[in-house]
């Protein structure tokens, strides 16, 4: 059995990796595909966490485990509205480039 | 361990794959690498019915929309996309050894399954009732806020990419006006 600091460890490093993809790509869609890498490095440390407490009753062990369920709806939701207003910038301008977008800069 | 290691090491890669990929399709579908990869990694850790909801719902379902996407808005990375002389060859040999393991699979001697006390016991961690049990009694109130923001986010969605209805009408009414003036 692997011990739960290995996949926190995991976990961490594709969060970093996402965080880096969200402040270096420019294009919006690959922001969001970023975003959703750091979702899911949130997701694998919650499910290691479950694992972790697997021995302490059936409400706190699967708790890590449900919360990852919640947070997969709310990651539909997201994509859904984000993409809508991706298409709907992209009407106005034909572009992604997030640099662009600087309207409502005061 | 070997396990873990071989799934950390595809898991980053595909992350890597991500952050570095100029097709934006390509880096989508590096993305679902690793979310195939950490649905794997979501049994070794118990958690198996997460495991199948991931990959029906984010590399199905969201990744599907993602590249939905994509591909509508014809999005072109920084550089045109290469022709590469040897996708196609790859791609014939790819689907030979696909078609051939599933083959021999099919042939092979079948084992037996693990008894049903076994496989109870296997799946006592993350199956389908357990989790229900937990998301119907502690979790219910973030159910029904989960319930009430894919609502607003389905509305919101719709709203947002919807184009006027006001300004399709006098799109068409021009339309119009312009076909009497021909007649």
């Amino acid at each position: 059995m692997v011990a739960t600091e290995y996949y926190v460890a995991l976990s961490s490093i594709l969060f970093a990796i996402g965080a880096v993809g969200v402040l270096t790509r420019r294009s919006a869609i690959m922001v969001f595909l970023s975003v959703e890498l750091m979702l899911n490095a949130a997701n694998l440390a919650l499910v290691a966490f479950a694992r972790q407490w697997s021995g302490a009753g059936s409400i706190t062990a699967l708790s890590g485990q449900t919360a990852v369920f919640i947070i997969l709806a709310l990651a539909a939701a997201e994509v859904a509205v984000g993409l809508g207003i991706l298409v709907s910038i992209f009407r106005y301008r034909a572009s992604t480039d997030v640099d662009a977008l600087a309207e409502i800069r005061l | 361990m070997a396990t873990f290691l071989i799934l950390a090491v595809v898991m980053i890669v595909g992350a890597v794959g991500v952050i570095t990929l100029k097709q934006p399709v390509h880096a989508a579908l590096a993305l679902v690498g690793t979310l195939l990869t950490l649905a794997v990694t979501y049994v070794t850790l118990e958690a198996h019915f997460l495991a199948a909801i991931q990959v029906i719902v984010y590399a199905g379902a969201i990744m599907v929309l993602f590249l939905f996407v994509i591909m509508l808005l014809n999005i072109q990375g920084e550089t045109p996309p290469a022709v590469l002389a040897w996708f196609r060859p790859l791609a014939y040999i790819v689907a030979v050894v696909a078609a051939a393991a599933i083959a021999t699979t099919a042939f092979m001697e079948p084992r037996s399954l693990p008894d049903e006390v076994q496989i109870a016991t296997a799946l006592q961690g993350g199956g389908v009732e357990p989790i229900a049990d937990v998301l119907f009694s502690d979790f219910l109130l973030a159910f029904q806020l989960v319930g009430v923001l894919l609502l607003t986010g389905i509305i919101g969605a719709v709203s947002l990419v919807q184009r006027k209805v006001v300004a399709v009408q006098e799109a068409r009414a021009d339309g119009a006006t312009k076909e009497l003036e021909h007649a």
